[in-house]
């Protein structure tokens, strides 16, 4: 699959151009041209980063499947999901620094935090967390496929990692009684489960676009990733399921009307098409077939799909709960540029994370192809 | 521009100072007046409640009658207050909303106090309409910050930049803030936005005059407010610009004796302000009225600012 890598090459570069703009405008201009506001407080970065932070929690999981619960089909595996946790924490951690009004203080939440909240735990939960990634990358390099101890102790820590940081996302959520719709139990529980559906959804990309272990090999893995997948995928409709239906009934206005703005809103489209059928229906017929899941290009694109999906389902958790004023009467009290409910990101939100997207994917490919030990042979995979 | 418009504007100008003094000289009088009965008559300071409407304090405006305006009553509660030890003082904002006429000269008072730039607001007033025709209703609910007891806004900001202080005010520490926008979405009542660095000035036409032309008022916008005691010009992309901005009851003027910009900029007396811990303030008494409210409660926040109803 030389071609795929050269064509991601190719859009890895176009997306880092693209992003220029953004990157400038928010380093040396500001916040200025952004559309989320002091309303919709959180927009596309904020959602882009609980997407690749997903992600990073979700790869860790699958590399503990070689390293920690030593599964002989996911033998050369691992390293492969180390480094897409360790290109997709960085693009999780510029996403949400590109929000924050004071960049340059950061260091306070380590020097003057507030234990208590959860985003003080977040970021130190971030910086562990990245921490194991980088040390279990630098002992995979140093001892090949063999679990060590330190590996394997690694692994563990970096599995409770994983579900630490996965699950306070919901919890950074969730606690806002105010917002109904995320204030449910579940939410923190929910996020473990998107954040792995995210891990095999890549890896299934990875391993049908760059695997170079033998066809039969990878022919298997792709099968097993693809009913994993296919599983997550209906646990993942079954818990919005649950939340939708759950909200409707009960008829509490600000959980229906954030529900009715996700379904019926302005950007509809985004649920149904991108998140529904796109990143759901299809993928789920693509992958229930035997034959189509074991094509390299229908299944690596298929995860590519899924992502997809799981980005526009991360905007759409995020979007639609800070849309419903507070209080009646709010949107049109005093108006001002950042004080709107009607959220779409701008032009300078969207190249940004159009860059970090072409980030990510350029130091993905640069890795496997340019790092040693990333390097796949044929051999260290089928023994 | 000619010597004739010069001389004019001069002219004009030398009106316009007349005109000054001599309302100057006036207000001055009044506030002698006020004084003289401040002195003489403690009692006079007192209101009287509207027997007619229990919860209602009438808005005396002279001192003819031997009463004076509820403004000069909250003003002394204020002085009174203020020499109590901090932590004995629990200033709460009572607003009576059977009086607000929605002119929104409280949103501009504080705008203008603190020098707000645009997309920053303390104190918007909402309006609410009911009923069908011709049974309909319509009234205003001026939303300050709730400075709630239980602030839901404080636990979540992850460098403790954001706290209540020993006078169970809600403030923010400009230079902790690191902009993450938490408290934003924590606080229940919207009573929070953000500075993204914009003035109402810019992209206007530089032009010549007196006040007019966007460098003059550039200078006003960027001139430092007072907010928690501090001059903080607006300068760069420096705090507060990317910070979380929000009402704090004008600390700055409490502590000088001066009750806050939307109290003294109502002009039906619908907003009172005063310390609850005070049996006999304004304030203690209104909230004790039956008609008082507050916005979500339910949430165990415990707002310190009242509605009567």
């Amino acid at each position: 699959m030389i071609t795929a890598k050269r064509v991601l090459y190719v859009l890895g570069i176009v997306a880092l151009i693209l992003g220029l703009y953004g990157f400038y405008s928010r380093l040396f201009i500001g916040e200025r041209d952004v559309n989320y506001g002091s309303y919709v407080t959180w927009g596309l970065w904020v959602a882009m980063y609980l997407f690749f932070a997903g992600i990073a929690s979700g790869s860790f999981v699958i590399a503990t499947l070689e390293y920690l619960f030593e599964i002989p089909l996911f033998k050369g595996t691992g390293k492969l999901a180390l480094w897409a946790a360790m290109v997709t924490l960085p693009a999780a951690l510029i996403s949400i620094g590109m929000d924050l009004g004071h960049l340059e203080r950061i260091w306070k939440v380590y020097l003057q935090p507030n234990p208590t909240s959860l985003l003080a735990q977040m970021v130190w939960g971030y910086t562990l967390f990245g921490g194991v990634i980088l040390l279990s990358l630098w002992l995979v390099a140093r001892h090949g496929h063999r679990s060590t101890f330190a590996v394997k102790a690694l692994m563990m820590v970096g599995f409770v990692m994983a579900i630490f940081v996965s699950g306070g996302v919901g919890a950074l959520l969730g606690v806002n009684a105010s917002r109904a719709i995320w204030h449910v139990g579940l939410l923190p529980a929910q996020f473990p489960i998107f954040s792995l559906a995210t891990g095999v959804a890549l890896m299934l990309t990875i391993i049908s676009f760059f695997g170079t272990m033998e066809d039969a090999i990878r022919v298997r893995l792709q099968r097993v990733l693809s009913i994993g997948m296919i599983v997550l995928l209906l646990v993942k409709t079954y818990l919005l399921w649950s939340d939708f239906s759950m909200s409707l009934y009960s008829g509490v206005p600000q959980n229906v009307d954030a529900i009715n703005a996700v379904m019926y809103g302005d950007y509809w489209w985004s649920f149904w098409i991108l998140q529904i059928v796109l990143g759901t229906i299809l993928p789920i017929i693509v992958l229930i077939m035997p034959n189509w899941s074991k094509n390299r290009l229908l299944a690596g694109l298929t995860g590519i799909v899924i992502l997809v999906g799981f980005a526009a389902a991360r905007a759409n958790i995020v979007f639609p709960a800070l849309s419903i004023p507070e209080l009646e009467g709010m949107a049109e009290a005093f108006s001002g540029p950042h004080l709107n409910f009607d959220y779409f990101p701008s032009l300078m939100e969207w190249s940004l994370t159009i860059g970090v997207v072409g980030l990510a994917t350029l130091a993905y490919l640069i890795g496997i192809d340019r790092l040693p030990f990333l390097k796949q042979t044929p051999s260290e995979v089928t023994q | 521009m000619s010597d004739k418009e010069t001389v004019k504007q001069e002219a004009d100008l030398t009106r316009r100072n007349f005109l000054k003094g001599l309302m100057g000289a006036a207000g001055a009088a009044t506030a002698l007046a006020a004084y003289e009965t401040l002195v003489n008559n403690p009692e006079g300071l007192l209101a009287q409640e509207d027997v007619a409407s229990p919860g209602t304090v009438t808005a005396l405006s002279s001192a003819d009658d031997g009463q004076v305006d509820i403004l000069e009553r909250m003003r002394a509660e204020l002085s009174q207050a203020l020499q109590k030890p901090v932590a004995d003082r629990r200033w709460v904002m009572v607003i009576d909303l059977r009086k607000c006429v929605g002119c929104h000269a409280c949103t501009i008072g504080c705008v203008a106090e603190n020098k707000l730039p645009p997309g920053v607001v303390y104190r918007p007033v909402l309006e609410e309409e009911w009923g069908t025709y011709p049974n309909v209703g319509r009234r205003f609910i001026p939303r300050p910050c709730m400075q709630c007891d239980n602030p839901p806004c404080t636990p979540v900001c992850p460098v403790n930049a954001t706290f209540k202080n020993a006078e169970g005010i809600v403030e923010v520490d400009y230079d902790q803030c690191i902009g993450c926008r938490a408290c934003l979405t924590a606080c229940p009542y919207g009573a929070r936005t953000s500075d993204f660095g914009l003035t109402y000035t810019e992209g206007l036409p530089v032009a010549d005059g007196l006040i007019a032309g966007r460098l003059n008022a550039e200078g006003y916008e960027r001139a430092a407010n007072f907010e928690y005691g501090e001059a903080r010009a607006r300068q760069g992309r420096e705090s507060p610009i990317g910070n979380a901005r929000k009402c704090h009851f004008c600390l700055h003027r409490i502590h000088v004796g001066e009750l806050p910009a939307c109290v003294t900029t109502c002009i039906g007396r619908a907003t009172l302000f005063g310390d609850a811990n005070d049996p006999d303030s304004l304030v203690s008494e209104m909230i004790a009225q039956p008609n008082m409210m507050r916005l979500k409660e339910e949430l165990g926040t415990s707002p310190r600012v009242y509605y009567l109803v």
